[in-house]
């Protein structure tokens, strides 16, 4: 077998001498943010006085809204968003007034001295109460397909709700600006968009975007996090340096981080559907209710995807789906792992397990009566080319034991009174692309020094998923080098303009394509002067094109003659001719009509499906994961281990959402859960007894980068299967139970007990 | 401000260093802020995460032993006499160390944050069992939270180095282990004037009982501190401010555990792991070995100590219930007197207890307790380690040959303000044959008796029902009709 090249960071990161901002030496001089965290969730501000803060020893600066020399505005999308509010105030932890010191113990000392006064306002918190009262950023999103069908189905209404998931990212929000010459300042900040923190903080501080330059050499784990939540720490970082002209650390304690920042959107969801005898839905009229929180920040978007995937793998013939993202008074909710996707999927595949039940058809059976042929059209009209949801059902069965595992978990529950099993079963068909379609372009840099060694920026971030290991990959099956001798490089919006989040699970298709465009440019150079090379050297005149590049040495298939890499590099130069090149690449074909809810939002999609296997103690509500078995398309991959983990990854962090994160807020908007004392995501013990994943190849034509295909969010849809393996387990005892999510041991005795 | 710094001699990865540490600090800012040694990471701050775990190495009870613990939970001071072991020092980029090699071969390290915290805790894991199990490993790793991987990889690369069976700690570390033996300095006090703000003004590690009260004298206003566990959390969550720390770890006659005519005799600073490696609590009270597996991580259990626990006076103390149907007594100790009294009498309400000013917790005794007794823990809680239990219980129940119930205990933490024995549960019970017993009626007059709060881990009602189902597991299991 062969082995795959290691993380291509993996080394620094497991001796601890790779770098993060702010595990790092101070700079000289440095000063230390502390914020003034809004203790209420909606109040009008009476007045703000820091002069006791400015008397302790050590506070350097206290800066507020009147500071801000541009404007007072980080919104993005839409523009709704102050860095500092000056009337009102929108969410409880809302930072009011940063403090720069000379030691973070001064900072957060003085933060607590400013006195505030306000006028407490009534805040809204949920869903209903927003709905109700119209608090929507936008009017209703709708795809629809209307194909009447007769009154005769049988029918099913019901009303489902998904919470909220901390990203828990290891690595907190971080940022630390430092002015450089004239007005230029240099932010060194946590964030998945460096075109976004520069649009913003240019656009606060009222200079050119030119003057800043955003610099991100890793994150320690983001999954949407960092990529709007990103921006207001950076913000306020380089706001900090602009005032005091010396460097600014901004780093936000854990239970400060998870007390101000969003989280994944809560849904609720209100849907009827009708079905034939035999199975087949008919009909699904779903609207899809989201908690965005106080600003508008990406929740529209997220809205959209949810609606994308509303139907997952299911062809409905008559289909309205509608959206509403609903303003409250809690943290702007932001993207996450995911993206609305899952809020979606969880309705549809949550009913299909009811329908299983309802008309006594195995979940497999059911599920595959009604998914997508090739040829057929999802909702909003984009042909499915490729539907290998029956191959992969095959291959899940068979990794399973499928029939063997169904008996023995019958024969366990006749047996036992006090514990019960459960299967549960979930597909999954993603879309990959940025649903704005503008997002869905990006570039590289690469270069080759005289050496013959290699330089490679692209707009990506590295943030765990070994995006630059996959770029290193596809650098270096274009110019035949070994891993060593390619550096992906940090990403640098003065390297590297305008270059979209990571995000959408699309790093390395737009990336790994712009840095492939890149170093096929500079292969074409070297063809060129190996062309030449060859009839100086050796007097062969072979044609350009021919020129095969493998083994560090570039060699002619006519010709037992060989050139090393690094040899020809320097010829190149010698005969000027460029060994650094740009590459620019964008999805081809993209496009969506908002108002008509038509068009080809995505360039492909991923298929898999996941089964798990549970056990529950009723007395305790405690289940155990005895096993769960995941197959998963993904095309021709780049790196198999690299798929693996973020499979397995998404896996865990999904299971963690449905079965035990969970994020109580009290009646004033207040997070209770703020630390992972409080806070469980899962831990080693979590993990299934018997994990079982096979990756799919599937020489899809729609694959991107090298015949690969995106995995960052598609198999986080995958942690379904325990959720539902519980509900199964639970409705062996009580047939009607409604599993409320996620599904703790409490929620677990509760369905129980109906 | 002026503060007193402590100033200790200890050693960091192979080499002897004298420094002063200022009051209250953690071993975590030490390395960031003094040492600038980044590659230990730092991401909850209050031992929850592990991605700030380090290795230290000791002297005790005639070994050398290599402990992981949460770098920002461990005062700074404390490393008084030990060799504090880093990321820093276990391989480098081109010469990997071996736990790094397979981590790296099984593709187990993501965004890298969690990585070293990974590592260390395996370090002192290997270090003391070259060969563990799967379990071990499970329970060495089960404090360190990774939102990348999915454990996986990590498992998996663990697994591999357990069969292999590899020893971890380098020679440098191996040359160093006599001068822990031999090692005899004292703490030195010094002032210093400061702008940025400590936990405490001053941090004191007595060497001997009677240098603890005279501390204590010369500080009316000093709080003891114990496996910081939580004392520590206060200071890094809380942000509370101390007049003065009273460090009780560094007074050898304190840590001791040892078996008497009267009992098992558990020291104020023994820890869990002291307690869960002794062997006489493996061979005469297995069940405090199984319950100290369910309690904390790692990292905690090789800091946090039971008698803290106690004192602490959690009403969900992890370790309350268990000792109270063991019917535990403590020693309390103060400059000049001794007076034992029974755990039960300990707790007075929420967090209030019967230590007297200037008194400490010298011991607990735990009497001996039959061989055959049925003795059971519960934890619930959402997740299966590392959590704060929403309720928690123990039962002790003796039976004669006849099978009657000659003995019953009941006690529940998490159920009222204090943790406490259910005393419908004894007279209930005894007398009876566990088969005459109706299980869910028993189980319901006994949740009855408490009054559980709603809070962040559960609902009130919730609690009730585990009160009363773990009731009904512990009878269930009793009369073997256990399905």
């Amino acid at each position: 077998m062969k082995k795959e090249p290691f993380h291509i960071s993996g080394k620094l990161h497991l001796t601890g001498s790779s770098r993060f901002i702010g595990d790092e030496a101070p700079l000289a001089g440095m000063l230390y943010a502390s914020f003034l965290y809004s203790p209420v969730a909606h109040a009008r501000i009476i007045s703000i006085d820091s002069s006791p803060a400015l008397q302790i020893p050590g506070v350097k600066h206290v800066i507020t809204a009147k500071d801000i020399p541009g404007e007072n505005m980080i919104g993005h999308v839409i523009k709704d968003e102050p860095l500092f509010p000056e009337h009102e105030i929108m969410f409880l932890g809302q930072p009011l007034v940063m403090i720069l010191a000379t030691d973070p113990s001064i900072a957060e000392e003085a933060s607590s001295r400013i006195q505030l006064q306000y006028e407490e306002l009534k805040p809204i918190l949920e869903i209903e109460e927003a709905d109700l009262k119209e608090e929507w950023y936008i009017p209703e999103r709708r795809i629809v397909r209307r194909n009447p069908q007769p009154d005769s189905l049988l029918k099913l209404n019901g009303r489902t709700r998904s919470e909220a998931q901390e990203h828990f990212y290891m690595e907190t929000q971080r940022s630390r600006a430092i002015p450089l010459e004239g007005k230029q300042i240099i932010v060194h900040t946590a964030t998945q968009s460096t075109m976004e923190c520069q649009e913003v903080i240019a656009h606060v501080l009222g200079i050119p975007a030119h003057n800043i330059i955003i610099e991100v050499p890793r994150l320690g784990g983001a999954f949407g996090g960092k990529e709007r939540n990103a921006t207001i720490w950076a913000t306020m970082a380089a706001l900090g340096a602009y005032v005091s002209k010396r460097p600014v650390e901004v780093l936000l304690p854990r239970d400060h981080d998870m007390k101000v920042t969003g989280k994944r959107h809560p849904f609720l969801s209100n849907w009827n559907l009708a079905y034939s005898p035999d199975g087949r839905v008919k009909s699904y009229d779903i609207e899809l209710l989201s908690n965005g929180g106080a600003y508008a920040d990406l929740s529209i978007a997220i809205l959209e995807r949810a609606l994308f995937h509303a139907e997952n793998i299911y062809n409905i013939p008559d289909i309205r789906i509608r959206g509403r993202a609903c303003r409250t008074n809690l943290p702007p909710n932001t993207a996450f792992r995911g993206f609305g996707a899952p809020q979606g999927i969880f309705v549809i595949e949550n009913i299909m397990e009811s329908l299983a039940e309802k008309t006594g058809l195995d979940p497999f059976v059911i599920r595959l009566l009604n998914a997508y042929q090739p040829a057929d059209k999802t909702p909003y009209g984009q042909e499915i080319r490729q539907a290998p949801m029956p191959q992969i059902f095959t291959r899940l069965r068979q990794l399973s034991s499928y029939e063997s595992l169904k008996q023995e978990v019958q024969d366990f529950n006749a047996s036992h009174t006090h514990r019960k099993q459960g299967l549960g079963l979930v597909p999954v068909k993603f879309g990959i692309s940025f649903t704005t379609a503008l997002l869905n372009q990006g570039s590289a840099l690469v270069w080759v020094y005289i050496d013959g060694s290699v330089s490679v920026t692209t707009g990506g971030i590295e943030m765990g998923q070994e995006l630059s290991t996959k770029v290193a990959i596809v650098v270096s099956r274009v110019l035949g080098l070994p891993l060593e001798q390619i550096h992906v490089e940090s990403s640098n919006s003065q390297r590297i303009g305008n270059a979209s989040p990571t995000a959408a699970s699309t790093g390395s298709d737009i990336n790994g394509n712009a840095a492939r465009i890149a170093a096929e440019k500079i292969r074409r150079n070297l063809r060129e002067a190996a062309s030449h090379y060859f009839r100086e050297q050796f007097g062969l005149d072979l044609p350009e094109e021919e020129f095969q590049f493998q083994s560090a040495e570039i060699g002619h298939p006519v010709t037992e003659q060989r050139v090393s890499f690094s040899e020809l590099v320097r010829y190149a130069y010698n005969q000027r001719i460029a060994l650094g090149a740009y590459g620019y690449y964008k999805t081809p074909d993209l496009h969506f009509d908002r108002e008509l809810g038509q068009g080809k939002p995505f360039h492909y999609y991923v298929w898999g499906a996941a089964l798990s296997r549970i056990e529950l103690d009723l007395l305790s509500g405690d289940h155990h994961l005895l096993g769960t078995w995941i197959v998963h398309e993904n095309g021709s991959s780049l790196h198999p281990e690299i798929d693996r983990g973020q499979v397995i990854g998404a896996f865990i962090q999904s299971m963690g959402w449905c079965t035990m994160e969970e994020l109580p807020v009290d009646d004033k908007g207040r997070y209770l859960a703020v630390n992972p004392s409080t806070y469980k995501i899962p831990g080693i013990r979590d993990i299934p007894e018997v994990l079982e994943l096979e990756l799919l190849t599937s020489g899809s034509g729609e694959a991107s980068v090298m015949g690969s295909k995106a995995t960052g969010e598609p198999p986080f849809i995958y942690g379904f299967s325990v959720f539902f393996a519980i509900q199964n387990a639970i409705r062996s005892v009580n047939p009607e139970a409604d599993l409320s999510f996620p599904a703790t041991p409490e929620a677990a005795l509760k369905a129980l007990k109906l | 401000m002026d503060y007193t710094f402590t100033k200790i001699d200890f050693w960091l990865n192979g080499t002897r260093i004298q420094d002063e540490i200022p009051p209250g600090q953690s071993t975590f800012d030490y390395l960031h802020r003094k040492l600038q040694l980044h590659g230990t990471k730092c991401s909850c701050n209050e031992g929850d995460c592990g991605a700030c775990t380090v290795a230290i190495g000791s002297a005790r009870e005639g070994a050398i032993v290599y402990e992981a613990v949460n770098s920002c939970l461990f005062p700074a001071a404390r490393l008084h006499r030990k060799h504090l072991i880093t990321i820093e020092s276990l391989g480098t980029p081109d010469a990997l160390h071996p736990i790094q090699e397979a981590m790296l071969n099984h593709h187990a390290t993501q965004c890298g944050y969690c990585s070293p915290g990974f590592v260390m805790s395996a370090f002192a894991l290997l270090a003391m069992k070259p060969k563990p199990s799967r379990d071990e490993f499970l329970a060495a790793l089960e404090g360190n939270l990774c939102r990348c991987t999915g454990y996986d990889s990590i498992l998996k690369a663990m697994l591999e180095l357990g069969a292999k069976g590899i020893d971890p700690v380098p020679a440098w570390a191996r040359k160093i282990e006599p001068e822990l033996f031999s090692i005899k300095t004292e703490p030195q006090y010094l002032q210093q004037k400061s702008d940025a703000i400590y936990p405490a003004c001053k941090y004191l590690l007595p060497q001997s009982l009677e240098q603890l009260f005279a501390f204590w004298s010369d500080h009316p206003a000093a709080v003891p501190i114990c496996g910081g566990t939580d004392i520590m959390v206060q200071v890094n969550i809380s942000r509370r401010k101390f007049p003065a720390l009273l460090d009780l770890t560094q007074i050898p006659e304190l840590r001791s555990i040892k078996l008497q005519r009267d009992g098992l005799h558990i020291g104020a600073t023994a820890t869990y792991s002291d307690v869960y490696n002794s062997g006489i609590v493996k061979t005469d009270y297995p069940c405090f070995a199984s319950l100290i597996r369910l309690i904390a991580s790692e990292q905690i259990r090789n800091s946090g100590s039971i008698v803290g626990n106690i004192a602490n006076a959690s009403p969900i103390g992890d370790s309350l219930p268990l000792l109270l149907v063991l019917e535990a007594s403590l020693v309390l100790q103060s400059t000049d007197s001794q007076r034992t009294i029974p755990l039960k009498d300990f707790f007075l309400s929420y967090r209030k207890t019967a230590l007297q000013p200037f008194e400490i917790i010298r011991e607990i005794i735990i009497p001996p307790l039959p061989i055959d007794a049925f003795v059971r823990i519960s934890k619930a809680a959402k997740r299966k380690s590392v959590d704060i239990s929403t309720i928690a219980s123990a039962i002790r129940i003796e039976l004669d040959s006849a099978g009657q119930i000659t003995k019953s205990l009941l006690a529940y933490g998490g159920a009222a303000a204090v943790p406490m024995l259910s005393f419908s549960a004894p007279s209930d019970m005894t007398g009876k044959r566990p088969s005459d017993i109706d299980f869910p009626k028993l189980a319901s007059q006994i949740a009855a008796e408490f009054t559980p709060i709603s809070d962040v881990r559960g609902s009130a009602d919730y609690r009730k029902q585990l009160i009363a189902n773990q009731v009904i597991g512990y009878l269930t299991e009793l009369s073997g009709r256990n399905k």
